[in-house]
């Protein structure tokens, strides 16, 4: 699973041609949102979105799960409400007169494969309601939590499965500890 | 797209709420940072509550501005500021764990 | 000119001024420079906010660079002040 993106496949070609042409196409609406509808300043733009494409293809090569479609629209909703109830949360507990907070760390293991689907969990983590990402050794998260009490596991594996979902790689259950 | 005044008008409302319910959470991660007892719970405050109160002064902007390219541009920031934040939270939190700084419990 | 936005700008000010405080306190370098990314989140909305207000779209491009340099100096921060120092004087809180 992890070393997947070196086995050589039949239509290499064809992927890195679309996978470029996605990048260009990517790094051309990042232009058109950052210049506006000026047709001049693409005169610069060119270059500057080929060369971009080319060392993005460079520094990160093009994964064996391309984002999914589906995927996205389940976790956009999902990201916004939990990042909303994060921040109603942490509201919550600064503004209340006595303080609410029992912190503790916990740790979670992982079965996103390395790579950017892991940091990208990793990442996401911190905006979720009363997590914080604090160290992550291979497949071990070590989460720190504002309350202990909260469901924090059950929290990190509902956003697990929407990674997963995200980038459309199966997940086969693991067996809970 | 033919939006007529009274659509503009409750669209323009519907931003100056949504930016209304943002400052609070700017004012919470504030209140959080001097508060906290801790680097750890520190971060939680500041990560989380500015990026929500962005997050709805964006929302509330976007939809005041009535322009799509505005709009793409506010979700740009905001998507910009979402990855540094949370970026930067995980290696200030991973090296405060490296350097040994025990989080804060109850009692 | 839209006093509304102005005035939410000016809402948001005291948020960024009393993060100070964290600075003066600390008591790791960690802590301080929270407050920079206080800054870094409250002034892109501070400048989003004028952005309207003052009708300047210029100020949009300035939030966007100001958003990049906050990430760029925490990160340079940890990666080179912070971490390094820990080798240099071990022990030491600051």
């Amino acid at each position: 699973m992890i070393r997947d993106h070196h086995v050589p496949r039949g239509s290499t070609l064809f992927d890195v041609n679309r996978h470029s042409f996605l990048r260009i196409l990517v790094f051309s609406a990042v232009w058109w949102v950052l210049t506006g509808s000026d047709i001049s300043s693409w005169i610069v733009g060119i270059p500057a979105v080929l060369i971009a494409s080319k060392l993005s293809l460079m520094l990160s090569p093009p994964s064996q799960c391309p984002l999914s479609l589906l995927g996205a629209l389940h976790f956009i909703p999902f990201f916004l409400y939990q990042s909303f109830r994060g921040g109603i949360d942490v509201m919550r507990r600064t503004l209340l007169r006595q303080q609410l907070l029992d912190p503790g760390l916990v740790s979670y293991v992982t079965i996103l494969p390395r790579g950017s689907a892991r940091i990208f969990f990793v990442n996401t983590i911190s905006l979720l309601p009363g997590t914080l990402s604090a160290k992550l050794d291979e497949n071990q998260v070590t989460v720190h939590t504002l309350d202990r009490g909260m469901p924090v596991w059950a929290n990190i594996q509902a956003l697990e499965y929407h990674v997963a979902a995200l980038m459309n790689i199966s997940t086969q259950k693991k067996n809970c500890l | 797209m033919a939006a007529t005044k009274e659509t503009m008008e409750i669209l323009y409302n519907c931003g100056t709420l949504f930016i209304i319910l943002g400052l609070p959470f700017f004012l919470s991660g504030t209140v959080g940072l001097i508060r906290f007892p801790d680097i750890y719970t520190r971060l939680h405050a500041l990560t989380k509550a500015d990026n929500v109160g962005l997050g709805c002064i964006v929302c509330g902007l976007a939809l005041q501005s009535g322009s799509w390219a505005v709009t793409a541009k506010l979700l740009l920031i905001w998507l910009l500021v979402l990855v540094a934040s949370s970026a930067s939270c995980h290696l200030i939190a991973r090296s405060a764990m490296q350097k040994n700084i025990e989080p804060w419990t109850r009692s | 000119m839209s006093w509304m936005h102005t005035i939410f700008a000016l809402i948001l000010l005291p948020a960024i001024a009393t993060g100070m405080f964290r600075i003066l306190r600390g008591p790791t370098a960690a802590d301080r420079m929270m407050t920079a990314q206080l800054f870094g989140t409250c002034g892109v909305a501070i400048l989003l906010l004028l952005s309207t207000g003052m009708g300047n779209p210029v100020l949009l491009d300035i939030a966007l660079v100001f958003a990049l340099l906050a990430a760029l100096a925490t990160i340079t921060f940890v990666r080179r002040t912070w971490h390094g120092s820990n080798k240099r004087n071990h022990g030491n809180p600051l």
